[in-house]
């Protein structure tokens, strides 16, 4: 305590401001949650390719292909721990982050049955589809679930609002 | 308007995602943090640096804030595991074992110290001591609420006070403030 104090009652330091402002970037958490979404549909339209693969492949293409996908699924971990624990998603960010996830995961999902379609078998085409599937419908119910949470604090905060006005 | 209340709403529109709300609920709150802060770690300077490691941690967990009024505790409780990680580093050592005893606080030694006396004497109270001071007469947390910030039950954070208050008294004494 024997070192003077610099404005005791000094307000926000326009440093910290700027750190809060980059901290609470939406831009920053739209940028992890498309690198995660690239990653996961890449990871998953590369499956489909190897599985549709008509002849087996020569095992230095099959090292290629599954370096491909655990990329894609290393950069998917990697934007959802960041989105966990460094910047996650606020209601509205939620929102947004479930409508391209809706939105990729449906562009994947028909590509990936295009695609086996085009090459492989009957059972890889509806093993494709299923998958798409399964993607669409999880989406779907991040986004049905972030929208109902938003809602809920909507509800809260005109209630708030109403108390302290 | 309340600041419990005006924090509450504060911390539901941060949840929504509304930028403006997270500097409107710092500029409600820095200086009573900083304040704590730099009553803990003496320096202001090292205060500036932990204050904004605790905006960083506040902003990062808000979403898994459940009670928006809960904020203040909240808000406490993270600057004291940022101090205490902060002095465990400075240090190198464990952090001081005072001695707990759960007696109820005897409080004809409070009497009516004012904010300058009570800032006059903090830097010589033991941590422990210091902590709760800062927080009950300094931030006018609740019993319950320095309780759930230092992790406590609150006959605990009566017999600190109490301590503490003895020991500022003493220290005031010694420099001639009076009785």
């Amino acid at each position: 305590m024997s070192e003077q104090d610099h404005g005791a009652h000094r307000g926000v330091p326009a440093e910290l401001e700027r750190a809060l402002a980059a901290e609470v970037s939406l831009r920053s958490r739209m940028r992890y949650v498309a690198v995660g979404l690239a990653g996961g549909c890449a990871a998953v339209l590369v499956a489909v390719l190897w599985a549709t693969e008509p002849r087996p492949l020569p095992p230095r293409t099959q090292a290629v292909f599954a370096g491909l996908i655990a990329v894609g699924l290393a950069w998917a971990a990697f934007a959802g721990w960041v989105l966990s624990r460094r910047r996650p998603l606020y209601a509205r960010d939620q929102v947004l982050g479930a409508r391209l996830a809706l939105a990729a995961s449906t562009v994947t999902g028909t590509v990936g049955t295009a695609l086996a379609a085009a090459r492989g078998t009957v059972t890889a085409t509806l093993t494709a589809a299923l998958v798409g599937t399964v993607l669409v419908a999880t989406a779907g119910l991040l986004l049905a679930r972030a929208q109902s949470r938003r809602r809920e604090l909507l509800r809260l905060r005109d209630v708030l609002q109403r108390n302290v006005s | 308007m309340n600041e419990d209340d005006r924090s509450g709403l504060l911390v539901v529109r941060c949840r929504l995602g509304e930028r403006a709300a997270f500097g409107e609920l710092a500029r409600l709150w820095h200086d009573a943090l900083w304040r704590y802060v730099r009553g803990m770690v003496g320096s202001p300077y090292v205060a500036d640096d932990l204050a904004q490691d605790v905006w960083v941690a506040v902003v990062r967990g808000l979403p898994r804030l459940r009670e928006p009024d809960r904020f203040a505790p909240w808000l406490f409780t993270i600057a004291r595991r940022t101090v205490a990680d902060h002095l465990r580093e400075a240090y190198k050592a464990p952090q001081t074992s005072v001695e707990e005893t759960d007696v109820a606080a005897d409080d004809s030694l409070s009497g009516l110290l004012t904010t300058m006396e009570i800032e006059a004497g903090l830097g010589e109270l033991p941590p422990l001591e210091r902590e709760v001071m800062i927080l009950f007469h300094l931030q006018d947390l609740p019993l319950t609420a320095c309780a759930e910030v230092l992790g406590v039950p609150p006959g605990t954070v009566k017999s600190r006070l109490h301590r503490a208050r003895r020991t500022l008294r003493e220290i005031l004494t010694e420099r001639g403030y009076g009785t």
